[in-house]
This record gives C-alpha cells, sequence and structure tokens, in this order.
C-alpha cells in the first residue's frame, strides 16, 4: 500500500502544472507574464510660425532652431517706397510725410492639449525694438484678421509695452493667417540708414 | 549508505578431462558445485587480496540519497527536471540553467582504501544503460580535479565500456575518499526528438590500480529509484529592454515607464520616439520578447498580448503595437478573446524586437487628463 501511495504522489507530482512565476511554468504549454505600463500626461502647448499664403507675394518666415526662433527679413526699405523690399509695400500716402510700410502675410499655428478649456488668446509685443532714432517701427493688421490689407491705413503699431491680443479662441491646430510689416518714417539724420533688426515675441495663453 | 564491493579476481578454473572426453554428468556437477563454492568464499569472505584495494561510491554532504542494492549497486534518482532549469530540482540536486537547456549536478563520493603503498588508485564510469531518449536526458560527469560546481566542469559521460570517462585521472590517488559530480543536461529539445516523461540509466565506475595497471572493483550507479528521471516540458516569457528603448523593471512581472507625456509628443524621455497619429501623438520603444520552452513537439510558439488593465483614462492613453518602429501602430485588444497577435513562429530562446506605442490625445475641454495613470498587458505565449 505505502509503494502504491508512493508512485501516486510521484506520478501527481510529474503530472501537475506548476507555474512558478507569471514568466515561468512547468508542464504546461501556456505561460502570461504581465506588463504594467505607467506614464503621466501633461498639458502642452504649441506656437508655430509659418510663411504666409495669402498676399500677393510672401516674405519667409525661417526657423533658425535657436534664438530667436524665427526670422523675417524685409529687404531694403526706404520711406518713399522706391525700393521693392522683399515682398509687399504701401507707398506713403503723402511721400516726405506720412509712412512707407513694407509687409507681409504670415501664418500662426496653434496648438494645445489636454487642457481643460479651450478658450486662448495669441499676443504680439515688441520685446526688443529697432535702435535709435526709430526710423523703422513694427506694424500689425489693424483688423487681425485673415483679410489681406487693403492700404497702409490698415496697419497700426505693434505695442512695445504691452501685449497686443492678435487672435482670439483659435482652434488647436488650426492655422491662422495675419499681416505684420515695418513703417518707415521719413525721419532725417544721423543712424537713419543701415541694417536694423527687432524682435516680436507671440504669446499663446490657453486659459 | 555505503556500499563497498571487494575484489573479484578472475580465477582460471581448471578444464578436467578424462581420456579426451569430458567426464561424466555426475561427476562434472560436482565439481562444478566445489568451484563454486570456493569462488563464493573468494568473493564474500575476503577483501581484495592481491592489491588489497577496496572502493566504496556513496552519497556526498548535500547530494542525492543512495539506497543500496543487491550486487553491488548504488539507487537514486535526479527526480523532475526541465529544460529550462524552472523550480526547485530534488532534494541533493543544484540545476544550472544554461542557454540551451538545464544542467542538473549532483556530487558522490569515491573512496579508495587498502592499497599497498605506493599504489594508487584510478576511477573511470562509463554508462552501461543509456537512457532511452538519449536527445532528452544525457549523462555528464566531472571528475575529482575539479570543483564540479560549474557546468564547465562536467562533460558528457561515455557511453562505451572500452573507452570510459575519467572520474578520478590516473596515476590516481592513494587511500583517500574524494568527491566527484553526476550530472544530468536536459537539453530543450524540441521537435521529433522531444520527450517527456520518466527515463533511466545505469552507470558502471571502474577502480584501477595504475601501479600494476589492474582493475580492481566496480560498482554501479542506477539512477532508477524509486521512479527515475522525470522530464517536464516547460514554457518561459520574459520581457527585457531593447537597446536605444526603455528600462524594463522586473517586478511582477514587468514594469515600463513612459515617463512625462504629452499630446504634442514633446521632449519624448530617454529611450522613446514619437510617431504622428491622428488625434495625437505615438510615444515608442522598442523591447524585446525572450520565448523559451523545453520538451515540446512544436518548435514554434504563438505569442499574444491584450489590455488585461486598461488606462482609467482609456480615451487619453491607449496601447498600440507594431513590428516597425515607425509603424503602422494598432491599437492592441483590451480582452483576451481580442488579443493582438505578435507572433505565431516564435523560435525557442529567440528574441523579437517589438515596439510598444502609447497614444497620447490632444484633446482639450472637460474632459481631458494630467496627471498619472497605469494599465497593464498581459503577454500569452502558448506552444502547441
Amino acid at each position: 500500500m505505502k509503494k502504491y501511495f508512493t508512485i501516486f504522489a510521484l506520478g501527481m507530482m510529474a503530472l501537475s502544472t506548476a507555474a512558478f512565476a507569471g514568466t515561468t511554468a512547468t508542464n504546461t504549454n501556456t505561460v502570461s507574464p504581465t506588463l504594467q505600463i505607467s506614464a503621466t500626461v501633461q498639458s502642452a502647448v504649441q506656437l508655430t510660425l509659418s510663411t504666409g499664403t495669402a498676399a500677393v507675394t510672401h516674405c519667409a518666415v525661417t526657423p533658425t532652431g535657436g534664438t530667436p526662433d524665427y526670422t523675417m527679413n524685409f529687404g531694403t526699405v526706404d520711406a518713399l517706397g522706391i525700393n521693392a523690399g522683399n515682398c509687399n509695400k504701401f507707398a506713403p500716402t503723402t511721400p516726405g510725410v506720412s509712412n512707407a510700410i513694407y509687409w507681409s502675410d504670415y501664418n500662426l499655428n496653434p496648438v494645445f492639449t489636454s487642457q481643460t478649456v479651450s478658450t486662448n488668446t495669441i499676443t504680439a509685443q515688441v520685446t526688443t525694438d529697432f535702435a535709435a532714432p526709430n526710423n523703422l517701427f513694427i506694424v500689425r493688421d489693424s483688423a487681425n484678421s485673415s483679410t489681406v490689407p487693403a492700404s497702409a491705413a490698415a496697419f497700426t503699431a505693434v505695442s512695445t509695452a504691452t501685449a497686443d491680443t492678435i487672435v482670439t479662441n483659435a482652434a488647436s491646430g488650426s492655422t491662422q493667417t495675419r499681416f505684420i510689416g515695418v513703417a518707415v518714417t521719413p525721419a532725417n539724420g544721423a543712424g537713419v540708414t543701415g541694417a536694423k533688426s527687432a524682435t516680436v515675441t507671440f504669446t499663446l495663453t490657453v486659459q | 549508505m555505503r556500499f563497498r564491493e571487494y575484489d573479484l579476481r578472475r580465477t582460471h578454473l581448471p578444464v578436467v578431462k578424462s581420456g579426451g572426453k569430458v567426464c561424466s554428468a555426475s561427476f562434472g556437477r560436482l565439481l562444478s558445485a566445489l568451484i563454486i563454492l570456493a569462488v563464493a568464499a573468494i568473493a564474500f569472505t575476503k577483501p581484495a587480496t592481491a592489491q588489497n584495494g577496496t572502493f566504496t561510491v556513496s552519497a556526498a554532504p548535500g547530494g542525492i540519497a543512495f539506497a543500496g542494492g543487491g550486487g553491488g549497486t548504488l539507487s537514486g534518482q535526479f527526480g523532475a527536471m526541465n529544460a529550462l532549469g524552472i523550480g526547485t530540482p530534488s532534494a541533493g540536486v543544484t540545476v544550472i540553467p544554461l542557454s540551451n537547456g538545464a544542467l542538473y549536478i549532483t556530487h558522490y563520493q569515491i573512496t579508495i582504501s587498502g592499497l599497498p603503498n605506493p599504489h594508487l588508485g584510478a576511477v573511470t564510469a562509463f554508462v552501461n544503460s543509456n537512457f532511452t531518449h538519449p536527445a532528452a536526458l544525457i549523462m555528464q560527469s566531472c571528475p575529482s580535479s575539479s570543483t564540479c560546481n560549474a557546468s564547465g566542469n562536467f562533460s558528457a559521460m561515455s557511453l562505451i565500456a572500452g573507452a570510459p570517462t575519467t572520474v578520478v585521472a590516473a596515476p590516481g590517488i592513494n587511500n583517500q575518499t574524494v568527491t566527484v559530480g553526476l550530472g544530468i543536461f536536459v537539453p530543450d529539445n524540441n521537435g521529433a526528438s522531444s520527450f517527456t516523461g520518466v527515463d533511466t540509466a545505469r552507470i558502471t565506475l571502474t577502480a584501477t590500480d595504475t601501479t600494476n595497471n589492474k582493475n580492481f572493483a566496480n560498482a554501479e550507479i542506477r539512477l532508477d529509484t524509486p521512479v527515475g528521471e522525470t522530464i517536464q516540458n516547460a514554457v518561459r516569457l520574459t520581457l527585457a529592454p531593447a537597446t536605444g528603448g526603455l528600462t524594463i523593471t522586473p517586478g511582477a512581472d514587468f514594469s515600463m515607464n513612459f515617463g512625462n507625456v504629452n499630446g504634442l509628443g514633446f521632449g519624448p524621455g530617454a529611450g522613446l520616439t514619437t510617431v504622428a497619429a491622428a488625434g495625437g501623438v505615438v510615444y515608442s520603444t522598442p523591447y524585446l520578447l525572450q520565448p523559451a520552452f523545453g520538451a515540446f513537439r512544436s518548435t514554434t510558439a504563438t505569442i499574444k498580448t491584450f489590455v488585461s488593465t486598461t488606462f482609467a483614462h482609456p480615451t487619453i492613453l491607449i496601447l498600440r503595437d507594431a513590428a516597425a518602429s515607425g509603424g503602422p501602430y494598432n491599437n492592441i485588444g483590451t480582452t483576451a478573446g481580442t488579443a493582438t497577435q505578435i507572433t505565431n513562429t516564435a523560435a525557442d530562446r529567440s528574441s523579437i524586437t517589438r515596439f510598444l506605442g502609447l497614444f497620447v490625445s490632444n484633446g482639450n475641454g472637460a474632459t481631458t487628463f494630467q496627471g498619472s495613470d497605469s494599465a497593464t498587458l498581459t503577454f500569452t505565449m502558448t506552444v502547441p
């Protein structure tokens, strides 16, 4: 009897399925390990600029991959609107009195994710102005729309002190066309010619 | 249990003839009986005399137990074994997992005594009755000159009496006890030669006085008691990090952390790349599936996976699978019945590189989510 019990016990040991962890098993043909995957979701915002497509000609928006993020070059400009510049221009209404405006369209592409609200704004501010004697200043389309400006009167100076709201409640991922330019005043004096640059900072806020 | 076998010297029995004919049957039977009695007296009452050598095989501390049997045998067993070295081996047996199987080893002792100085004794062994499934179990031996604790100390034991395996190398040892090793290599052995069940084998050990080159004793170890060697099939599936991929942490069973993610794919952490996807982005990482299986008729296995525990925010975070880093990434099934098949040709001990994608929605609004979340994938490997 004892002998038979021993044989039975050994037989049961041999035939029984033994799983030693989720990764291994014996006396069976299947095993099922598990993988726990964790992640922490963060909200994110993105605002990119690109060359416009609305106006007749376009000054290129060039990403630098560094600082500043993008550049746009209006080329050679003058207060009488004689030079063509790199894209579009409005000659002064009264040469020698009013300003010439060299301008281009450009695109803003706001994207945001995992935000609890979708309301948002995009603002623009001149954070580094042209150097003195300030015979150049940055202008934008007064309408804050994608309608191509019809004249110099359609432009407004971009503020250097506060941020101007230029887009409100854009859908995430939607392209917003706007217009930007440089106004050239007919001022005369020292330092009014030569290469000059300014920096405009665009800010997307979702809240 | 110790076994002692004494010298059985070959004695040339006289051939008795009369007048060129064999003697009568009655006289022959009487003479035979006398001869048998004489031989028996020599065998059982006197230790080896010519060299006075004795040869004892016994269990070693920590080794398998042997039962003494008649006719100078020791009997024991290695018990249950498998090619992956899974589980705790039988008492006295140690398992050494290898890249192509598992080596189960034990130790036993050999004692030589009674040799006159300066005689030395050497010992050889061979498998006199091999396993009936030689592709599934391979007898191995470790000589007294090794520690017999590593696979490299062991080699296949000879199956040929005329070319036995050295156990105690010549010129041998004087009267002393040495510990040697006995092993059984269980290879993965899938395919037509696969085997599961019980098998047995027997080993003959021979002691030789190397001074006069005479064998002075034999012993036999039978690996058949009380059952023998039981080969079980075995399966294993592990996950491991791939080069350039996320860390996979062993736990219960494995874990992987994608870290901070967002719907735009900004700043993927080390080991991650992003792939564009409609409605969000996929964070992707390569990883390795490492299947292993032994003693199966089939040489290939099927591996499937499904999301056994979904993210708490299952529309924002979705697990996807791809065969290539660039995709396409497809949602992994969320039930066992809809599990995603990764392969049906997984080969034994052949790693598979696969890509796990974590889709992150770019949605906004009240239903969006920021924070930590987790899900569980269950991988199932089946060898048909």
